[in-house]
């Protein structure tokens, strides 16, 4: 089909879905890696009903924002006239999406395995809950109460519970493997290796020897705190001790 | 994109983690505040963190709970740290338990080796460019190494790692700090668990992937009952030996090499597992100058030992040379040869064991009774890889009951004792095992060990037959004519030749090739300087035994080696000997101690050979019956080609058509 044929109107909403895939795909990201981070204090002294129920909101959003994702990805890989800039865009999505919903079974799979073990039912289970250091005031939980959907939510199918959502999962990647013929080998990354280094991200962070550091040490020690890079501020104090 | 086809039964299945559910149990017994360890505060310059607890705590609760002393509740516990369920907090890298005041605290179940799932590569390339958005420069250089593979080999869903990095790391940032201390060390305890760094011992080398779970209870279906029945059916067919007897096979064998296992006594100078240190193997190479005493002394202990040692098995070689019986060790070598080797060669190797060992009038004729002997020339018609078992057992047993006592008495034995080198233990310092861990190379490539390996087989080859065999028979009378037609009662008589070889350290035939400097007679060098080397007769007695070769020329109709025409035209010549050989001795030298080293060079082996076998043969028909030395070069091929080689006759192998 002439690419001249399209009209602008299509081409225009056609972009326009694509970067909606985008923004949903960063937002499948930043709600799975809350998850996680909220995953990693299951079954220690923080552990609890609270918890697990922020987990359950939080896993309920990534659902509604991987089924939508998927929907539309897949209508756009399917669709028959396809611009060849388009193509690979749609199929580097369809990949990274493909990635983050396998991480995000495998959390799922680890999170019913935990809630399994430290099953909290009643009182003398807290006493079984191991004893991280943790104190658990996090926002974390509000962090991913933040991300929205890149579209209006009409269709609002009831999140299932872990374990059914863990299989659903299953068979929804069986089924994007299968349905849609996207080689993975073709799709390579947008940014070269150690880009992510020099990012504006990186603001004056201490790495974790810094914040190590134990209080017994006498003052005048300034243990690796002049050589980085960013670290002015540090290195001045260093040379006024 | 991980294959999903494939059922990943994970790590539940494999053997050695059916532990993990039990250090699981033992972990959820500590949390208990009235009877579990008892925690401490971590004090840092920043705040301080609850739930530490010191070394010395942990051993003391395993000790008692389990009640065992001290010593193995720390080995529990560097078990539990080795599998990462607790982690250290100084000193992150080594994954042990100090029974000190060293702090240590639990990990999360969610970084608990437990989960049935491999470990992600995808999981440590997020945390490896975390670190990175974190701070440039932070990761060290084998997790930089790592980073750079998994780009390659991540790449597709490398937007995706990255983005879910900066989006963890945002998340951590919503912590407090404590908390997000904590989880940091979590994390990086976990990565040092699954992929430790060199130097650090990890505990999860899990093994192979089973397809089933050895702890899951088996349905009793026929199937199973039919496994049941044909396992008990193959117990009771098995050969049964006495329980005293194994029994006294087992102690035997403890007393025997108590001291070389290196799990009883320490190996010396250091076991290289432990310190980091390869000499012990660098030392224990299989072709080393001097071998180690404990590896001389393993010689000792039976025929075996000594004939898998390479270097056992030279030493046995020059000792067999010396009392010329080496066929039977070269008979040997070439059955394994034949056993070990491709099947297509078999039907070639056989072939030349026959001409070579077995045939009447063998160049290298070995003792084996007739029986045996007639079985396998049998064999010999279809031949295949055993088909030289029986008579490699004959001779092995020969070797054993014979030659081995005699060779660890013999003085080629005490000297290679003597020779052998001692090594002192090591003893490294904790800083001295440390740089050990940070200097660890990889070891030789199997690769360069396989060339040097051929080449050392390429050395020997190159120095051809030794035996003292092959010279007696041309020197002892013949009552034949032909070898080839009939018996030969030659090797009855060699041993009276023996007495006139002299032993002396010259080489004869160097000098020989040296004064020919025709490029045959340097091929012929090259195929023989090794028996040369050991056949090392006076000048003199060469000299007389050309001379007598010269007289003999005339008679017969087979051509004479060149090399015994030349030698004999040239003492006709009048040369005198000494200055000959005086001259001639740097190259003797130097050829002696090249001679063995020298390759086949670039004329086809089994060409050469082909004419050496021709030439033996046609050799034997005119010896006087004098006992003469003849030198080597009488089995050389010989330089006229066309009469030679249509006078010679091979040996017709009984199994071969008569076509020719």
């Amino acid at each position: 089909m002439n690419h001249w044929r399209r009209s602008v109107g299509e081409l225009q909403a056609r972009r326009r879905q694509v970067t909606e895939c985008e923004q949903a795909l960063a937002a499948l990201s930043k709600v799975t890696a809350c998850f996680q981070q909220m995953a990693s204090s299951l079954g220690s002294n923080t552990d609890g009903s609270g918890l697990r129920e922020e987990l359950a909101e939080i896993r309920a959003m990534a659902h509604r924002i991987y089924t939508g994702l998927h929907r539309r990805l897949i209508a756009l890989l399917t669709e028959t006239e396809q611009a060849q800039e388009d193509r690979e865009q749609v199929e580097r999505l369809w990949v990274l999406f493909l990635s983050g919903l396998e991480t995000f079974q495998k959390d799922l799979r680890k999170t019913s395995s935990l809630q399994e073990l430290f099953p909290l039912t009643q009182r003398r289970d807290r006493s079984a809950l191991v004893k991280t250091g943790y104190s658990g005031e996090s926002e974390v939980a509000a962090r991913a109460a933040t991300v929205q959907t890149p579209w209006v939510c009409v269709e609002d199918e009831p999140c299932p519970d872990l374990q059914t959502q863990i299989s659903r999962m299953d068979s929804l990647l069986q089924e994007m493997l299968q349905r849609v013929n996207v080689p993975v080998w073709t799709v390579e990354a947008t940014q070269k290796a150690w880009v992510e280094v020099e990012k504006e991200e990186q603001e004056e962070d201490e790495t974790l020897e810094d914040l190590m550091q134990v209080e017994v040490v006498s003052q005048d020690s300034v243990t690796g705190c002049c050589h980085h890079l960013n670290c002015r501020l540090s290195c001045l104090l260093c040379l006024l001790s | 994109m991980t294959i999903k086809n494939v059922h990943d039964h994970g790590q539940r299945h494999r053997p050695r983690v059916a532990c993990l559910k039990k250090v699981e149990a033992l972990m959820l017994e500590m949390q208990d505040p009235t009877s579990g360890v008892k925690s401490q505060t971590q004090r840092l310059v920043i705040t301080t963190i609850p739930h530490a607890l010191t070394g010395e705590d942990v051993a003391a609760w395993i000790a008692k709970r389990f009640n065992v002393e001290i010593s193995e509740a720390c080995a529990i516990g560097t078990m539990m740290v080795a599998f990462g369920f607790i982690y250290p907090l100084r000193d992150h890298k080594r994954l042990l338990l100090k029974p000190d005041a060293s702090l240590y605290r639990f990990q999360t179940p969610y970084f608990w080796p437990v989960q049935q799932w491999p470990v992600e590569d995808t999981d440590y390339a997020i945390y490896l460019a975390k670190r990175n958005i974190r701070k440039k420069g932070v990761l060290d250089l084998y997790e930089q190494e790592q980073y750079n593979n998994l780009h390659k080999w991540l790449n597709h869903k490398w937007d995706f790692i990255v983005m879910q990095a900066k989006e963890q790391y945002r998340a951590g940032k919503e912590r407090k700090k404590p908390d997000r201390v904590v989880f940091d060390c979590q994390e990086r305890a976990y990565w040092v668990v699954h992929r430790p760094p060199p130097g650090t011992v990890s505990a999860m080398d899990l093994g192979l992937l089973r397809l089933v779970d050895p702890n899951q209870k088996e349905t009793k279906t026929p199937d199973f009952f039919r496994r049941i029945i044909i396992f008990t059916e193959q117990c009771i067919m098995r050969p049964r030996v006495k329980s005293s007897v194994s029994l006294g096979a087992i102690v035997k064998y403890m007393t025997t090499f108590k001291s070389h296992d290196p799990f009883f006594a320490p190996v010396l100078p250091s076991n290289p597992w432990l310190t980091d240190d390869a000499t012990y193997w660098d030392i224990n190479m299989p072709y080393v100058d001097h071998p180690t005493r404990m590896r001389v002394e393993r010689w000792t202990f039976s025929f075996g030992e000594l004939l898998s040692d390479p270097l056992g098995r030279d030493g046995f070689r020059l000792f067999l040379k010396k009392e010329f019986s080496s066929e039977n060790l070269a008979f040997w070598e070439a059955c394994e040869d034949v056993k070990w080797g491709t099947a297509a060669t078999i039907h070639e190797k056989a072939q030349q064991i026959y001409k070579t060992f077995l045939a009447r009038g063998a160049p290298r004729w070995i003792n084996i009774d007739g029986k045996t002997m007639e079985v396998t020339v049998r064999g010999l018609k279809h031949p295949h890889r055993f088909v030289l078992d029986a008579a490699q057992t004959h001779i092995y047993m020969l070797m054993k009951k014979d030659k081995y006592g005699r060779y660890i008495k013999s003085p080629v034995y005490k000297d290679i004792q003597t020779k052998a080198i001692d090594p002192g233990p090591h003893n490294f310092s904790p800083s001295q095992l440390e740089q050990n861990a940070r200097k660890r190379r990889p070891s030789l490539s199997p690769i360069i060990v396989r060339q040097l390996e051929e080449e050392q087989k390429a050395k020997l080859a190159a120095s051809g037959p030794v035996d003292m065999t092959q010279l007696c028979r041309f020197t002892a009378p013949v009552p034949h004519l032909a070898v080839y037609s009939g018996l030969c009662e030659t090797q009855s008589t060699a041993s009276p030749c023996f007495a006139a070889l002299p032993n002396s350290a010259a080489c004869p035939s160097p000098i020989s090739v040296a004064i020919d400097s025709t490029p045959a007679s340097e091929r012929r060098f090259d195929m023989h300087s090794g028996t040369t080397s050991h056949f090392p007769s006076i000048a003199e007695s060469i000299e007389t035994s050309v001379g007598g070769a010269g007289e003999e020329e005339s008679p017969t109709p087979v051509a004479r080696p060149r090399m015994t025409l030349s030698l004999s035209r040239l003492l006709r010549r009048g040369c005198n000997a000494s200055s000959v050989f005086a001259s001639l001795s740097p190259k003797c030298s130097v050829a002696a101690g090249s001679g063995r080293v020298q390759p086949l060079g670039t004329e086809p082996q089994p060409h050469t050979q082909h004419r050496r076998l021709a030439n033996f043969f046609q050799i034997k028909v005119d010896i006087p019956p004098e006992c003469r030395i003849y030198p080597i070069d009488s089995e050389d091929e010989e330089e006229s080609p066309g009469s030679a080689r249509g006078a010679v006759k091979e040996i017709i192998c009984p199994w071969e058509s008569i076509t020719k």
